[in-house]
């Protein structure tokens, strides 16, 4: 197993062994504003991945740095230092040409509309299209399909004049998707939609992520769409604190409420948990842990199968084979004995560790909600 | 077919779309006027020669312009006449007299003390005139005594028509003073008149030595020459410079007495253009008026396109984010200032033409739009915009769509 640094279960990393193309990575970024004394840090070695077609939701206060970072990946800011792949194309020190075309095949969506007054909606959508260079019946197809979509269908050829603040943002929207762009970048896409338009909006960005293979990344601190959100990434004083996978952490969730003691656990606390997870990976025969040895970690299979190998007396037997969703080696950490069993990997397996600290001070917490529970369920006699 | 967004641009924002048609057409017209006057004033230069029938001229190497022609001895025409390629040399005379306004009839008697005017007087034999109209020549045939005068009804009113506004058939009879003596109007010719003066008449030549006694009758203004059929001008003006002699102007010395110069027809016309419109303040303050027109349309345009871009800034950015590159954003602006200019242009014109109309009546000036200067002015109409959209650009350019998120 090489040697990396270890990686947080939660980043999504662990894809079921399919490899998904990175549509964005970003590495080692640092971005500053302001020359001189007034020179300020805006962001903080920013390292992050975004898969292909996965939606991405960037939230933190105002100021952390996640629109500067957003325009940075847009290529509306040029890359100072650190490196920043879009599309599998560098954008430190890529040449104006280079960033042009890049600029094509992404999909903005802004907090105004900008549209020009003196086009209608259908011309301002078609701007998109007509520089992709889209057949015209193709994209006079897709224009009619997107508006109708956004609920627009019977003002396509409506000046922005004649059109409620809401519809001049669905037609920017539209104008951000036209194009089939292989990646959208949005800010607050839904802020000035009411809840059906802008559920109708997120819902199309899913249809996009899952047909089209498109990637969105958006902004927003709209928290009704926060569920189609693939990944939720938190940016806090220019640095990520947190680059959450939903989708796995879920699934974490859910394997974690599988064992007893973490039953009663609220999700909060539960998603607390995945967060301090590590992922550990084993290749078939591998031996994870060893009877007797003392116990550090707490295992959660993620992938894979593993024999529980006991031995009594120079006698080795197997008692068990455990699967994903399963768990092992809580007994030691429980009880501060050493391995009561060996563990081997029968196949190449992705495990989710919880180191002991960790695992006690949750034991602790869980033991503190029952109390608790107990105390106000007292004291209403 | 793209949209067309310079064009819509134009068609929506009608306000500002009408300042910026205002500005140019303001512009345009001013142009248009200094180009009229200019081309009034090359026009007046030339209009009595332009009535005049010769193929070459004689005139003193001392000319200056029309109405100061300088005078050489009428000796040199009947010289120049002697060549077989001569079919006809006429000596003409031209010179600036003072014409008294006619005594009104309602006149208070013995108060008339006169009322002297500036006119440009011109000799001729009645038998012959050298002029091309024919209703010239006609009127020209009255001039049988050295007391008759046609006068110009292109003079203004101040020589003192009988209706106060030009001089028609009912002047004919009409008596006044010219030069030194009494004349009488025989006939009214059109003509039209220099910039030097506002009048004009014709007398035979002993009324012209009347007019101008202080100009021998053997000393001439000009000797009009016309060619025998298929004899080339520039080839009878080298023999017959030769025979009078090289002009003073030359560098190489002559035996001859040097007191003639010969021109072609279109020499003649070209230097007298020169001369008015190049060599006099007049035709430089109307291309100065061009220029300064100019660039009050630059500024007017300028601030249009400018407050336009400006209001539009987030809209160009958006364009520029989603990959159009700067040069489409200038063509844009470029196709926009320029057809502003086309816009701007036509009611201009149609406003030039009748101002040209209004002028021209008013002043007695040749204003003509031809379609040379409705060319010219459309060109620069248009190089006028484009400047201004560069100017504009600059603007443009500023356009950062990280400023959008």
């Amino acid at each position: 197993m090489p040697a990396l640094k270890p990686l947080p279960a939660t980043s999504g990393i662990f894809t079921g062994g399919q490899q998904i193309p990175k549509t964005i990575k970003v590495s080692h970024v640092n971005h500053y504003f302001g020359d001189g004394e007034l020179r300020k840090q805006a962001l903080h070695d920013n390292r992050r991945e975004v898969k292909r077609g996965e939606i991405v939701i960037m939230t933190g206060p105002s100021g952390s740095g996640k629109t500067t970072l957003l325009t940075l990946i847009g290529t509306l800011r040029t890359v100072q230092e650190g490196s920043l792949k879009v599309l599998g194309r560098e954008l430190h020190g890529a040449s104006r040409d280079q960033i042009v075309e890049l600029r094509r095949e992404l999909g903005f969506i802004f907090q105004a509309h900008n549209l020009f007054e003196s086009l209608t909606a259908y011309q301002n959508v078609n701007r998109a299209a007509e520089l992709a260079g889209m057949d015209r019946g193709l994209a006079r197809q897709r224009i009619e399909m997107l508006l109708t979509r956004l609920g627009l269908g019977q003002r396509i050829h409506y000046k922005p004049k004649s059109l409620s603040g809401g519809q001049k943002q669905r037609v920017a929207i539209a104008r951000g998707l036209v194009h089939q762009p292989k990646l959208v970048l949005a800010d607050e896409p839904t802020a000035a939609l009411d809840e059906q338009s802008g559920r109708e909006v997120v819902t199309l960005f899913q249809e996009l992520a899952r047909d089209e293979g498109c990637t969105i990344v958006m902004v927003t601190h709209d928290n009704r769409i926060l569920d189609v959100a693939d990944r939720i990434v938190n940016m806090v004083d220019g640095h990520i604190r947190s680059d959450v996978a939903v989708h796995e952490t879920s699934v974490i969730c859910e394997f974690l409420r599988q064992f007893p003691l973490f039953a009663d656990l609220q999700t909060s606390t539960l998603t607390e948990v995945a967060d301090k997870m590590m992922v550990e990976e084993a290749e078939a025969s591998d031996v994870i842990i060893r009877q007797g040895d003392p116990g550090e970690l707490f295992y959660l299979i993620r992938s894979g199968e593993v024999d529980v190998v006991v031995e009594e007396g120079g006698r080795r037997r197997k008692v068990a084979e455990l699967g994903p969703g399963q768990y092992f080696g809580e007994a030691a950490l429980l009880r501060d004995e050493p391995r009561n069993a060996t563990i081997i990997a029968r196949t190449n397996c992705v495990f989710y560790t919880l180191g002991k600290a960790d695992f006690k001070d949750v034991l602790a917490r869980s033991k503190s909600f029952v109390e608790e529970l107990r105390n106000v369920l007292a004291s209403r006699t | 077919m793209k949209t067309p967004l310079a064009w819509k641009n134009i068609v929506h924002n009608k306000v500002r779309t009408a300042v910026g048609v205002a500005g140019v057409g303001f512009a345009v017209i001013l142009i248009f006027m200094q180009m009229g006057f200019k081309g009034a004033v090359r026009k007046t230069a030339t209009q009595i020669y332009d009535a005049l029938d010769f193929d070459l001229m004689l005139r003193s190497p001392a000319y200056l312009h029309l109405t100061e022609p300088q005078s050489f001895p009428r000796q040199r025409v009947f010289e120049a006449a002697s060549l077989p390629g001569v079919a006809k040399a006429r000596p003409f005379y031209l010179g600036l007299s003072e014409w008294q306004r006619p005594q009104p009839a309602d006149a208070p008697p013995g108060g008339w003390q006169g009322d002297w005017r500036g006119i440009i007087a011109m000799g001729v034999d009645p038998r012959d005139p050298p002029f091309v109209p024919t209703a010239l020549r006609r009127e020209s045939l009255r001039l049988t005594d050295a007391r008759f005068v046609l006068i110009d009804n292109k003079s203004k009113p101040e020589f003192g028509p009988a209706n106060g506004v030009r001089f028609g058939p009912q002047d004919v009879g009409v008596e006044t003073i010219l030069g030194s003596g009494r004349v009488r109007i025989v006939g009214v010719i059109t003509l039209g008149t220099g910039l030097a003066a506002n009048g004009a008449c014709v007398a035979n030549v002993e009324g012209f030595a009347r007019a101008c006694p202080w100009q021998a009758i053997d000393e001439v203004n000009f000797g009009l020459l016309s060619l025998a059929s298929g004899v080339d001008p520039a080839t009878a003006k080298r023999e017959i410079q030769s025979l009078l002699g090289a002009p003073t102007t030359s560098s190489v010395p002559s035996a001859q007495p040097a007191d003639v110069e010969v021109l072609t027809r279109a020499e003649v016309v070209e230097r007298e253009e020169y001369r008015w419109v190049v060599e006099t303040p007049l035709g430089q303050i109307f291309n100065f008026g061009v220029w300064v027109a100019l660039f009050v349309g630059v500024a007017i345009v300028y601030q249009v396109l400018s407050a336009d871009i400006a209001n539009m800034m987030s809209e160009y950015a958006t364009l520029k984010a989603m990959g159009y590159p700067n040069r489409y954003l200038a063509a844009v602006v470029l196709e926009q200032s320029v057809l502003l200019a086309l816009v701007g242009y036509e009611p201009s014109l149609a406003v030039s033409w009748g101002l040209y109309l209004l002028v021209g009546g008013r002043s007695g000036l040749p204003m003509i739009l031809t379609w040379q200067i409705a060319a010219t002015v459309l060109a620069l109409a248009v190089l006028m915009c484009a400047l201004s959209g560069l100017a504009a650009l600059r603007k443009l350019f500023q356009a950062d769509p990280a400023d959008l998120f």
